[in-house]
């Protein structure tokens, strides 16, 4: 009898330890952190256009929304054959590296970088919890690292921190906009007093206009929808980013089309870990969304979950719209039918931002402050179609130029007054 | 230590009956660690590198140098070390009483995101006051958390693996309500609390030697003196070797459940008050640890006694601590620390198996020895 209670508990012991595993960090699997094979720099032929790359030239009826190369190119443009002694260094968010989202793809770029100005390979610490961002970053600072790159919102307090305390080394945070007082401290009440650019002249906040890219993914959405009923899926609406391209979705759906009825969900409002890590509930969201509401596209900004999403959507036989990078790539849709619905993706150009922030580091161009991420300097986009349909008409390729001439011209509004608030 | 032979009171015999404790949790270390370096060298040729078998070497050696290698890294470890050791205090205390607490997860956030919210209504106040009423909220905030488990077990016979599990959910969304609400940081466009103020936990030594990690030393002989003498501790014990028989003897195991699970989530509580005010000072709504689950490995690996946790969560801190230094030098992935762990967590459950394999002697299991680490009970065992 004892020994049947005993073991009752022992297996529960076993599935919570396996469970909490899974939920903190999804998988045991001892892979080193090398990326997942999806984004691999331009070398191949085939129109798996990275987002990381610039832009192919653009022959087919690309949505990309322009040829020339990134600010950081033209600015630090170093030579392939230079060495750099540079030793750079990147704290993710909690979670893991080879997330396809914002920790892959912004480490992601710090490689590239390093490539690019012929540094040693970046190493990367993924933390295990929120507890350890700022000791995480000093590991770093005790090697001597010259350029830490800090990934997400959440380490923006301990980046502020360390870069005051280390102004001799670089600091580049991914989705941080800095925000300090007069002695260059994180400013709790939002009045901004001091300028990060003599505070912090080290540290490059690097952020990025959502909704820009939301906008466009709207127009490319309400253009091909038969049945004026679109669809966004969030994953959560307390993070800004997240409501800011959906918002810009709207707005550009409706622009394109008064008559379109937009239909936006979220599949959590409260659980990030469903929100942005579970693909599973994501498509079960979603199916249940699709039924509901009947749209003939759909748009995820949803992690990982909208990967399910997107799965859903194919499912239901309605097309996708994928988020932050190009999708069709990084999900291998081309082998991969259970994708194939995918149109376009909505991207923020994460890794050539991270990477032209390291060129201007090693060029000696860089300077401190924030760094807007805009369809003026190519920070935002929308992704070639590439699923061989057409369905991106060079009509509709029209609305997506205008549009983002007007955006640089800052004709075009992209965001309510309420942007980025739920 | 065991009472069911006449103690051997030579010394040959202590070492004996020393060995037999903690012959098991040592072994499981040493083959958790071997098979960690079997899955680095094996799991090489899968993330396309070559083959090193020096790498185990190099990984563990940074682990070493990140946890212990000098002051700050020893001081790092502490730091780690203070929330395990909190919380698998408070489970250990609920194994004592055959209550197998999932949920000090939830236990840990809500207690701080609760001194978050008491630190916010005193945080211009002199610190001597702010810094106690701060961690009261977080002990008071974990407390409740278990409250309602244990009332349900004690009530209704829910068995506390479920709700606990349940209650972490509600904890995380509770946590993101809170930080994108009422305890939100005004003007923030992320959902984000206030900072701590004055109920920031001055830091005693080093960069990040914090003054919770005093206090969470200091309650390890406050928990063994609860568990060890006083009537209440040989209570609790009692209960969970035999709740039947602690019934009988008059104990009353319905009130003893409440209070075991309200100490336990105290516990919990005040690991997530020292964390976010000595080191967070603000929670966001996404905020993201693994405490909690880490600290059942420690109460097991501990045999939920005070001393025997202590240990383990040096240990388990210890490799939280040297992880980051291990992916810098090593470029070994976090992940590596969590297969080590599990794997520990592994041979301690399958103890007879280690046991039959290196012929080691079992420890009677009697309210005196440190065995009473799984045996829990439904429902059936509360009238």
């Amino acid at each position: 009898m004892h020994i049947k209670r005993a073991s009752v508990a022992l297996i529960a012991a076993l599935t919570i330890a396996a469970c909490s595993g899974a939920a903190a960090t999804p998988t045991p699997l001892p892979a080193t952190p090398t990326p997942a094979p999806v984004v691999t720099p331009a070398p191949t032929p085939a129109p798996t256009a990275t987002p990381v790359v610039t832009p192919a030239p653009t022959a087919t009826p690309a949505a990309t929304p322009t040829a020339s190369p990134t600010p950081a190119a033209s600015t630090a443009a170093p030579s392939p054959s230079a060495s750099s002694t540079l030793k750079i260094g990147v704290v993710t968010d909690v979670g893991r590296v080879d997330d396809k989202n914002f920790n892959q793809f912004s480490f992601e770029g710090a490689k590239l970088g390093a490539t690019d100005i012929g540094a040693a390979a970046p190493q990367v610490v993924v933390p295990n919890s929120a507890d350890e961002y700022a000791s995480d970053i000093q590991q770093y600072v005790s090697q001597s690292y010259d350029v830490i790159v800090t990934v997400g919102f959440n380490l923006y307090s301990a980046t502020v921190a360390a870069a005051l305390a280390n102004p001799n080394i670089w600091f580049i945070g991914v989705d941080q906009s800095i925000c300090v007082d007069a002695t260059g401290k994180d400013d709790p009440t939002f009045a901004c007093k001091g300028d990060p650019k003599t505070l912090l002249p080290h540290y490059i906040g690097i952020s990025f206009e959502e909704d820009q890219a939301g906008y466009l993914a709207g127009i490319v959405a309400a253009s091909i929808s038969q049945s004026h009923i679109i669809g966004a899926i969030g994953g959560i609406n307390l993070v800004p980013a997240v409501v800011r391209y959906i918002q810009g979705y709207q707005l550009g759906a409706m622009a394109t089309d008064p008559t379109v009825s937009v239909k936006i969900g979220y599949v959590s409002k409260s659980d990030f870990t469903k929100a942005f890590a579970d693909p599973a509930g994501g498509q079960t969201y979603a199916t249940q969304f699709i039924q509901a509401n009947k749209p003939d596209v759909l748009f995820q900004v949803a992690g990982s979950t909208g990967n399910g999403v997107l799965q859903a959507a194919c499912t239901a036989g309605i097309d996708g719209i994928g988020v932050d990078v190009d999708q069709w790539g990084s999900l291998s849709a081309a082998t991969d039918p259970t994708y194939g619905c995918i149109v376009t993706s909505a991207e923020k150009h994460l890794s050539n931002a991270v990477e032209a922030s390291i060129q201007q580091i090693s060029g000696g161009t860089a300077a401190g402050g924030n760094v807007e991420y805009n369809a003026t300097n190519d920070g935002i986009g929308v992704s070639m179609e590439q699923d061989g349909k057409g369905l991106i008409t060079p009509a509709i390729q029209t609305l997506l130029d205008t549009a983002l001439a007007g955006m640089k011209a800052g004709s075009v509004t992209t965001c309510p007054t309420t942007c980025g608030q739920p | 230590m065991s009472v069911a032979q006449p103690p051997d009171r030579s010394l040959s015999g202590r070492i004996r009956a020393a060995w037999g404790i903690v012959a098991l949790p040592l072994l499981s270390i040493l083959l958790a660690l071997i098979v960690g370096a079997l899955v680095m060298i094996l799991s090489a040729p899968i993330a396309g590198k070559p083959v090193d078998l020096g790498l185990p070497l190099t990984a563990y050696g940074a682990l070493f140098q990140g946890s212990v290698g000098n002051f700050d890294a020893i001081i790092g470890t502490l730091r780690t070390t203070a929330p395990l050791l909190l919380a698998g205090l408070g489970i250990g205390l609920g194994f004592k009483a055959g209550l197998f607490n999932i949920g000090a997860q939830g236990q840990f956030l809500i207690g701080g995101i609760a001194s978050i919210a008491f630190a916010q209504l005193v945080h211009d106040m002199d610190p001597l006051i702010a810094i106690p009423f701060a961690l009261l909220g977080g002990i008071l905030g974990g407390a409740l958390w278990a409250f309602i488990p244990g009332v349900l077990k004690a009530t209704r016979g829910a068995h506390e693996v479920v709700t606990t599990i349940m209650m972490n959910y509600i904890a995380l969304s509770t946590l993101s309500y809170l930080a994108s609400g009422p305890l939100k940081l005004p003007l923030s466009p992320q959902p984000v609390t206030a900072g701590v103020g004055n109920a920031a936990l001055p830091i005693l030594l080093g960069r990040d030697g914090h003054l919770g990690i005093l206090i969470a030393f200091l309650v390890v002989p406050l928990v063994w003196f609860l568990l060890y003498r006083t009537t209440r501790g040989f209570e609790i014990r009692a209960v969970g070797a035999n709740p039947d028989a602690a019934r009988y003897a008059g104990m009353k195991p319905r009130r003893l459940i409440i209070l075991t699970m309200s100490i336990a989530g105290g516990l919990a509580g005040l690991a997530g008050a020292g964390n976010i005010l000595g080191v967070n000072h603000q929670m966001s709504a996404s905020f993201s640890t693994t405490v909690g689950f880490d600290a059942i490995t420690v109460a097991l690996l501990g045999r939920s006694n005070p001393v025997g946790i202590v240990f383990a969560s040096l240990l388990l801190g210890a490799m939280r601590a040297g992880a980051p230094l291990m992916q810098i030098e090593a470029g070994v992935p976090v992940e590596l620390v969590d297969v080590v762990q599990a794997i520990i967590l592994l041979f301690l459950v399958a103890n007879a198996v280690l046991r039959r394999f290196f012929r080691l002697r079992g420890v009677s299991a009697n309210l005196g020895t440190t065995e009473t680490m799984t045996a829990t009970y439904g429902s059936e065992a509360i009238r």
